[in-house]
């Protein structure tokens, strides 16, 4: 890879790509100090490390990075390197501009073709994992080096090209953080990782896709393995702590009944009911009678 | 048709198994609750939860394969993982999570416990060897640790008590349960002052202890409607899920011991006397009015094997480790008995039974460089079955053991079985039961609906399949090799304290 820096704004080669705020490749000769503070950005950063030694802090976790690493940030999170310069080296960066990214939701605009489930899935494994890939396999690489071509050279088709390759760094980047995060080994590991989400966020209305995402797995894996390692379907198994969670909440008769169903994840008071009902044949306010001894 | 009901409360799935009144499984059906492990030596877990997925499991059973099928359920039978804690509020709920066996962080006051001049006593009468897993040095921890919760508490109560009190409003335990939380004088059936005094309780604390035949009040209306259950239908409180499947394994003669490795493992034998142990290394639990269920826990069972899978397998499938396992156990099955001198000590949990050393830790020994992932392999599966049989050894000094019954899905592997044969020198049946466990919860029904004339007589009713004999020249081999392990789990002791405390 050559030496460049492209910014947008400033550079013609990324008029037609508003959404690339800037791409780049440079070796660091020297090191100024206190040239590298915290920093962070609106916009997903993502550096691929070429030459020499690094040690940055990102989201407050300190990080040793090497040749061939990459590591993503994301928008509003930390970044700031541990000796405060820059050390000497080669790295090569892409700054996106994301239109929205929260742990429901990752939308980078019109010109991504990756489909709104696809993008969630790379939403939460973003979010959920950490923000270093270690790979060998010299993808990232490989991507850097097609999107400087496409940006200076104007070959046909170019411009779709370009967008294409963005995607692909993404998919490629979030398959090397499963990858690395579940190799495929453990799933009761896995399982409680999401267990413990779900219980974080009972109220949230989470869709199976959903879950599956959460622990980087696709929906049909995902459904058929939480069958037989619990005997539930995903969803039901859901239901069950949402129940399980409301039990706790009846208990205490402070608590409104439209707060715990709300709550707990349910729609309504009557969602609420009528579900706590079929399983226990109390409704909500009968068990909170029979159940609290005063 | 009548069926009767067993509803295992295990330590990761709740299992509800309907059998005729013939012992013939009818359905089955299971559901899994997650443990939490908040900080490393903690193990706990939801008890809402277990309670809901009981319930769910229960009436899908119930609906699918029970009523849809005309069956009428005439009685109901708990059984539970022993030593578990629940401490609740003077308005019924629950101040915290379920503490699990697995949890240890006891392990301060069990050890201060060990060496006082009251450790004696506390063990000879309570059958329960001092140790993090049972309930006294749990409540000793929280007396110690949660003062606010300590002081909160109502009741300490098992799982199960927590859970047939949710179903009937009775609050209750089976003498085999509470044989196991170190807290019952296992001789007159009642709560011991002296293990009372010590944890800092009194009596009115803890559930009823009551025979494992006992009925409490029957299924609360609205279970009973949401279930679809006659009014007739009979709630028995069972045993612990150890007392249950010695029951179902039918050892019930003096020379007769079963093995259980699932996750854990135990070897247990039956018998109307207390085994007296100087050592305190063995537990003595209740099972019913005359007997008693005597042997030695193990921490060191599938779950190492599993470990090893997950680490050095190779997985074909994503998240298919039981075939991983299966390749892993074909390799070592090519490995000659004793892996080419290597040797494993499977502490990866610390070892209760006979060593009751929390520090403990795994071991590799011997390692040459000719030795393959397939030596690693059988070593790590002979070390489970060499602590096996360190634990029959212990228990050969009071019994006369010429047979051996294995249950619990490692165990029943035929090479684990074979393995064990030729490591015991002993014939070695399986038991052709799913489950034993519930086979006994199934022998304790019918007995009392009178189907078999005592409890006696229905334990001898078990079939046991024709096993596997022992290879003699395999024994001889494996005698000098087990005489290594225990040589190195000796010396070890000190260097393992020494690692702890680093």
């Amino acid at each position: 890879m050559n030496q460049f820096e492209l910014q947008q704004g400033l550079c013609p080669e990324l008029q037609l790509f508003p959404h690339l705020i800037a791409i780049g490749n440079k070796k660091n000769n020297a090191i100024q100090l206190n040239s590298f503070r915290e920093s962070t950005s609106d916009h997903l950063r993502i550096f691929y490390f070429i030459d020499g030694k690094f040690e940055w802090e990102i989201q407050d976790e300190q990080y040793l990075l090497y040749p061939g690493d990459t590591a993503v940030i994301l928008p509003e999170k930390k970044l700031s390197s541990v000796k405060g310069f820059l050390e000497v080296g080669t790295i090569a960066w892409i700054d996106l501009n994301v239109q929205k990214l929260d742990y429901r939701n990752l939308s980078l605009g019109e010109w991504s073709n990756l489909t709104e489930s696809e993008l969630l899935t790379i939403g939460s494994i973003l979010q959920l994992n950490k923000p270093v890939v270690r790979s060998r396999s010299g993808e990232t690489c490989r991507i850097f080096i097609a999107l400087q071509n496409e940006l200076f050279n104007h070959e046909i088709g170019f411009h779709t090209r370009v967008n294409q390759l963005l995607d692909e760094l993404l998919v490629s980047i979030t398959r090397e953080l499963t990858k690395q995060s579940n190799p495929g080994r453990d799933f009761p590991k896995v399982f409680l990782q999401l267990e413990k989400r779900l219980r974080e966020n009972l109220s949230h209305q989470w869709s199976v896709e959903e879950m599956a995402a959460t622990v980087g797995m696709g929906t049909t894996l995902f459904n058929e393995r939480v069958k037989t390692y619990t005997g539930f379907t995903p969803t039901n198994y859901l239901i069950n702590l949402r129940i399980s969670e409301s039990i706790k909440l009846l208990r205490k008769p402070e608590i409104k009944l439209t707060d715990i169903a709300l709550d707990t994840g349910f729609y309504s008071s009557q969602h609420f009911s009528t579900t706590f009902k079929k399983l226990t044949g109390y409704t909500p306010s009968e068990f909170r009678k029979k159940n609290y001894y005063s | 048709m009548d069926c009767i009901i067993s509803i295992e409360l295990g330590t990761n799935a709740v299992r509800v198994y309907a059998f005729d009144l013939k012992g013939k499984t009818i359905a089955f059906s299971k559901g899994s609750y997650p443990t939490f492990h908040p900080y490393p030596d903690y193990s706990e877990q939801d008890p809402e939860q277990i309670f809901i997925t009981m319930l769910y499991v229960l009436k899908n059973l119930l609906n699918e394969k029970i009523h849809a099928k005309k069956y009428k359920v005439v009685s109901i039978c708990f059984s539970a993982s022993m030593h578990s804690l629940l401490a609740i509020d003077k308005h019924g709920a629950p101040l915290g999570n379920v503490i699990t066996w697995a949890d240890s962080r006891g392990q301060k006051e069990a050890k201060i416990l060990r060496e006082s001049d009251a450790a004696s006593e506390i063990y000879s009468l309570t059958g329960t060897p001092i140790h993090p897993m049972s309930p006294l040095i749990k409540i000793t921890w929280l007396k110690n640790h949660e003062q606010e919760i300590f002081k909160q508490t109502h009741k300490f109560m098992s799982l199960k008590s927590y859970i047939i009190q949710q179903l009937t409003g009775d609050c209750v335990i089976d003498h085999s349960l509470s044989s196991a939380t170190g807290l019952l004088d296992i001789y007159k059936k009642k709560w011991d002052k002296t293990a009372l005094k010590y944890a800092g309780i009194r009596a009115d604390q803890l559930p009823e202890p009551v025979p494992i035949m006992y009925s409490p009040g029957k299924l609360l209306a609205q279970y009973r409607v949401s279930l679809g259950l006659p009014a007739a239908t009979k709630i028995l409180v069972g045993s612990s899920d150890g007392c249950f499947a010695t029951l179902g394994a039918g050892v019930w003669d003096d020379d007769k011991a079963t093995i259980t490795i699932e996750d854990s493992a135990a070897v247990r034998v039956v018998g109307t006397n207390v085994l007296v142990d100087k050592k305190q290394r063995l537990f003595n639990y209740v099972l019913d009015d005359k007997h008693y269920v005597s042997g030695g826990p193990s921490n060191s069972g599938g779950i190492v094997f599993e470990w090893f899978a997950k680490q050095f397998g190779d997985f074909k499938n994503a998240y298919d480790v039981e075939t991983c396992m299966e390749d892993l156990i074909t390799e070592a099955s090519s490995v000659e008995p004793g892996s080419d001198r290597l040797l494993f000590l499977p502490y990866l949990l610390g070892e209760r039974a006979p060593i009751w050393n929390a520090s403990a830790r795994g071991v590799f020994f011997g390692m040459h460089i000719n030795h393959e992932r397939k030596h690693f392999a059988r070593a790590a599966i002979e070390g489970i079955l060499y602590q096996m049989y360190s634990i029959e050894k212990m228990l050969q000094e009071h019994r006369n053991i010429k047979k051996i019954s294995v249950n619990g899905s490692f165990a029943s592997l035929p090479f684990c079985t074979q393995l064990i044969a030729d490591i015991f020198n002993l014939p070695v049946s399986t038991s052709t039961n799913a489950s034993s466990v519930s086979m006994g919860a199934y022998l304790l029904s019918a007995t009392e609906l009178g189907v078999f004339k005592n409890i006696d007589e229905a334990a001898k009713s078990v079939q046991l399949a024709e096993g596997c004999k022992p290879n003699k020249h395999n024994h001889l081999i494996y005698s000098k090799y087990h005489q290594v392990f225990e040589n190195l789990t000796a010396k070890l002791a000190s260097d393992f304290e020494a690692l702890a405390d680093l």
